[in-house]
């Protein structure tokens, strides 16, 4: 038992769990209205679907047969985001092809669909379709084209937590879980957490509470004892190619199925997704399986896929909120959001919001910016549409291919290159680690990773985890075995997503990889628990 | 300046098969590239932002200049990637007015005459030039009164090329070859037209420029009717035009082959007979491997036959290999125009990898049958300080066979320079 004197107390206007896009919306919502805000993730920035999805800036066109409403959102939202967080958006433009053996009569309404939630919607000649992504099958039916984007969901995170720590102070802590809340009157008064790098316990006071958490917001308001949220899981996988296939959004004109749209990724393309109802949030990881039936259905819309070299695959969780007649297809449950004031589970100070797409972040943080600053009396009107994000050197290091153009145009021999297949050079995972939102004294190559390109190209971390580790090393930052523990941390979540494309060019790589990892470096023989316990600094032992 | 889509490039080039998305990024090519670190380039970083689109960076950088296109990188790397072909188009891409102005007004020069000179040598000074060094043999040594350099000879056996500096600038080094084709008796004939052996043309980057050249000397070698196309100690002209007729489906009704295949062909048939007596003081000699002709063309049977007529000339225990040797050997830093392009610090910085390679051999000679290699080992030698002399091979094949006339010795240190000559040192 701890001692409840030995806690550390913070103190915060708002609490928001859940480091996602829409808990950091909220945080720099909250920030923007002059609220001061902690927010705090049980893992880290985008641990979940905010970090587990296409990038994909929907122009609304995917649910404009469907669901016109969350069309409409998706339109509003999406020529809003191409506004203020220009830098994190590739304006690539997207299609919408129906292929041979597709429904034509589907296909056919889709210009009508758009045009009901207000979408620009062009139709193109198959040949003109082709002319623009040549990549395309040459048995297409029909093509429109659409505004579609793409976005870096990091860069848009750390974006936002960046803004609210300008703007007013808010800050932002990762590995902080919530365990229960502190409740009197119908108020939470703390929320009690536990601290899993520093393994103490945490009471964070605070006067508004905001459950962000996507995924595990249910559980999160269950700690509350709130029982009126009610999600539907939804696993989705996508892989990523070695090089960008396309130039814009590929969509496959039909009812919403697997392996069905193409994001470009800056230098990279995503293809995805699959759809499969789940009932437990743990050991989430793509499959083979998955893999294949995301690549037979991208093979007939884009036919080079079949050859394309993936690099890895992923999975995120879709929070889908439990609506009728959706119970056990997520495809066909709501992309639209709710906004929970828990006030008939009688608390006034706690609120969830849940469901809701990348697309539409901002509008939930609105959302629920509006209910927390009424309830804190505050008056100040929500600023999030019309205020720039902002772009700084702790916060752009996710764009694919920055970190090359920024280390080949200031050529400076002296910053060595840490990672070949990204060019991410000594100086960027110095600004990483000094000024990106999160960043701590020991950061673990995963958040180095999260907020950079480290460990996303072609070698997927084979040879910049050894270097960076050397190099964190060689700051003093890393002192003893604990060092060696992360490295194997990193290299051990990245092979989760590499073991499921494993054939052609990867399967190379990887037998390089596991040569150093385990035949140099002796990773696999790492005594997990003498590397963790070990208190004897390296420096020492040199002397 | 014209940005290439180098991904877009690759691809087209290489419909399947090898394939630039293959990178494993493992550092092999980086890690043996003597370019390496010039303009904060390799060839791994060149493949990588490649792939990363990075096409105006690719298309202006001067590294391309740098990088001699000596394809270590290709023979090493696991993934069978090649990015001297990369690099070829992005100097195509140049602005012909950026481009270095000695390789591009040496592929010019080559444009101008029917012989094909880089060094703007006309047929008619050729020819008066082979027959004045030809009198002057035949009048100076008894054994060769009857020596010809026979010109435009239909159905000769050999159709001859002729590199432009020794014709140029040093036609004394013509004997020695001569005198070997006069004591195997070869049937071999220069021609007025294409006789020129060098090809600036391949290293603009220009592949229309390459291809009319490489045509021009087909069909030299086909109006008169030869066998084989003879390529003498020059490395790139032999690469020129053996890929050349491959690369634009040329009809070539010849065999390009090098004369040091040849060398060693007539040593085993005993019909040069040469032997290391002469090396009685136990001079070391180490031998570069020309990248064209080794790693880029004919690989290891050029190698051993390198090896075989060295061995045969300086004695077993004469000769020291250089580390790493053979296809994997490291380019001089003279090939692709590096030597042309007026770039020195950078050429002699590239070089010094081959300077250091020499140098622990302990060498006091180091033979070469290229003359860019030949050039480049010479500056470097003289550049960082080395005390070792560069020859050709027909130097101590004469000097061997005791044919090696006083002025042909030019190459040769003062440990030579008199052996085998009346008034001087005698042969034991």
């Amino acid at each position: 038992m701890i001692d409840k004197s030995a806690y550390r107390e913070l103190e915060t206007e708002v609490l928001v769990i859940g480091g996602g896009v829409t808990g950091t919306g909220v945080m720099r919502d909250l920030a923007l209205r002059g609220i001061q805000c902690l927010l705090i993730d049980r893992r880290d920035l985008n641990a979940g679907a905010s970090g587990g999805n296409h990038g994909l800036l929907h122009s609304g066109g995917r649910y404009a047969a469907a669901d016109c409403e969350t069309a409409a959102e998706c339109r509003q939202e999406g020529e809003i985001l191409k506004k203020i967080a220009a830098d994190a958006v590739d304006p690539c433009g997207g299609l919408f092809v129906a292929v041979e053996g597709d429904d034509a009569d589907f296909a056919g309404k889709f210009p009508q669909h758009c045009a009901r939630a207000g979408i620009p919607c062009v139709e193109l000649s198959p040949k003109e379709a082709r002319e623009l992504e040549p990549a395309l099958s040459d048995k297409i039916l029909s093509a429109y084209q659409v505004p579609d984007a793409s976005i870096d969901p990091f860069r848009l995170t750390l974006a936002n937590v960046q803004h609210a720590k300008q703007l007013n102070g808010s800050d932002y802590l990762p590995h902080i879980e919530v365990i229960r809340f502190e409740k009197t009157d119908g108020e939470i008064t703390a929320a009690i957490c536990q601290d899993h790098r520093a393994g103490t316990k945490l009471k964070i006071h605070a006067r508004q509470f905001v459950n962000a958490s996507g995924a595990w917001a249910k559980m999160v308001a269950e700690l509350a004892d709130c029982h009126d949220v009610n999600l539907l899981y939804s696993k989705g996988t996508l892989i990523i190619s070695n090089t960008r296939i396309t130039n814009a959004v590929v969509n496959r004109l039909r009812p919403p199925g697997d392996g069905d749209i193409l994001v470009p990724g800056g230098t990279v393309s995503l293809l995805g997704t699959t759809s499969d109802s789940i009932d437990n949030l743990d050991n989430i990881r793509p499959t083979v399986s998955e893999v294949d039936r995301i690549l037979k259905q991208g093979v007939a819309l884009v036919p080079v896929l079949e050859t394309t070299r993936f690099i890895r695959a992923f999975s995120g969780v879709r929070p889908l909120l439990m609506s009728s007649g959706a119970l056990d297809d997520g495809r066909k449950a709501s992309r639209g959001f709710t906004l929970y004031d828990h006030e008939q589970q009688g608390l006034s100070n706690f609120a969830t919001i849940a469901g809701g797409k990348l697309t539409t972040y901002r509008l939930m943080a609105e959302k629920t910016g509006d209910l927390v600053a009424s309830r804190l009396g505050n008056e100040n009107p929500c600023q999030s549409a019309d205020v720039m994000l902002p772009v700084d050197e702790g916060t752009r290091w996710t764009e694919p291919g920055y970190s090359a153009r920024h280390w080949f145009k200031h050529s400076d021999a002296s910053d060595l290159i840490l990672c070949e297949c990204e060019m991410v050079s000594q100086s960027v995972v110095d600004k990483v680690i000094q000024k990106a939102p999160g960043a701590e004294r020991e950061m673990t190559l995963q958040a180095i990773g999260l907020r950079s390109r480290i460990g996303k190209g072609t070698c997927q971390g084979a040879f910049c985890s050894m270097r960076v580790t050397s190099h964190l090393y060689d700051q003093d930052i890393y002192r003893n075995k604990q060092g060696l523990g992360h490295l194997r941390d990193f290299v051990s979540a990245r092979f989760k997503g590499i073991k499921p494309i494993l054939w052609g060019e990867q399967m190379p790589q990887m037998e390089l990889a596991e040569t150093m990892h385990c035949g140099l470096m002796g990773l696999d023989l790492l005594d997990v628990d003498d590397a963790r316990s070990q208190q004897t600094d390296l420096s020492e032992v040199k002397k | 300046m014209n940005v290439i889509d180098f991904k877009a490039k690759a691809e087209a080039l290489l419909p399947d098969g090898a394939n630039y998305d293959a990178c494993l990024a493992c550092g092999l090519c980086a890690s043996g590239c003597p370019a390496s670190g010039f303009d904060g380039m390799d060839p791994r970083r060149f493949i990588r932002m490649a792939m990363l689109g990075m096409n105006e960076e690719l298309s202006t950088t001067a590294w391309v200049w740098t990088c001699t296109q000596c394809q270590r990188c290709a023979h090493v790397c696991p993934m069978g990637i090649d990015v001297s072909v990369l690099v070829g188009i992005a100097r195509g891409a140049w602005p012909t007015e950026k481009k270095p102005r000695g390789i591009v007004r040496s592929c010019e020069a080559q444009m101008l005459f029917e012989g094909t000179s880089a060094m703007g040598l006309q047929t008619e000074d050729f020819v008066e030039i082979v027959e004045e060094t030809a009198e002057e043999i035949r009048e100076s040594s008894p054994q060769f009164e009857t020596l010809k350099a026979p010109m435009d000879k239909k159905g000769a056996f050999f159709f001859v090329n002729q590199n432009s500096r020794e014709p140029a600038t040093e036609p004394e080094e013509l004997g020695p070859l001569w005198k070997i084709f006069d004591y195997v008796g070869a049937d071999w004939t220069y021609a007025s037209k294409g006789w020129a052996a060098e090809n600036f043309c391949m290293f603009t980057g220009d592949d229309e420029a390459w291809e009319k050249m490489v045509r021009q000397r087909v069909d030299a070698v086909n109006e008169l009717g030869c066998d084989v196309w003879l390529n003498t100690e020059c490395g790139h002209s032999f690469y020129t035009l053996w890929k050349g007729v491959e690369r634009f489906n040329l009809q070539a009704n010849f065999e390009p082959d090098s004369l040091v295949t040849y060398y060693a062909k007539w040593i085993r048939e005993g019909k040069l007979p040469v032997n290391s007596d002469w090396n009685t003081k136990g001079i070391k000699f180490t031998l570069q491997d020309p990248c064209q002709l080794i790693r880029k063309s004919i690989g290891d049977p050029a190698a051993d036959d390198l090896r075989y007529i060295t061995r045969k000339l300086v004695g077993e225990e004469n000769f020291i290999d250089m580390q790493p040797c053979r296809s994997a050997n490291y380019c001089c830093g003279g090939g692709g125009g590096f030597l042309q392009a007026g770039m020195n610090e950078q050429r002699r910085a590239y070089g010094k990898r081959k300077f250091d390679q020499i140098k622990s051999t302990e060498a006091d000679y180091v033979l070469t049958p290229c003359h860019n290699c030949h050039s480049q080992i010479e500056d470097i030698g003289d550049h960082y300080g080395g005390h070792y002399h560069v020859v050709h091979m027909w130097t101590l094949i004469c000097l061997s066979l005791g044919i090696l006339g006083e002025n042909e010795r030019k190459y040769l240190g003062p440990d030579l320079a008199n052996l085998g000559l009346v008034q001087g040192e005698q042969y034991d």
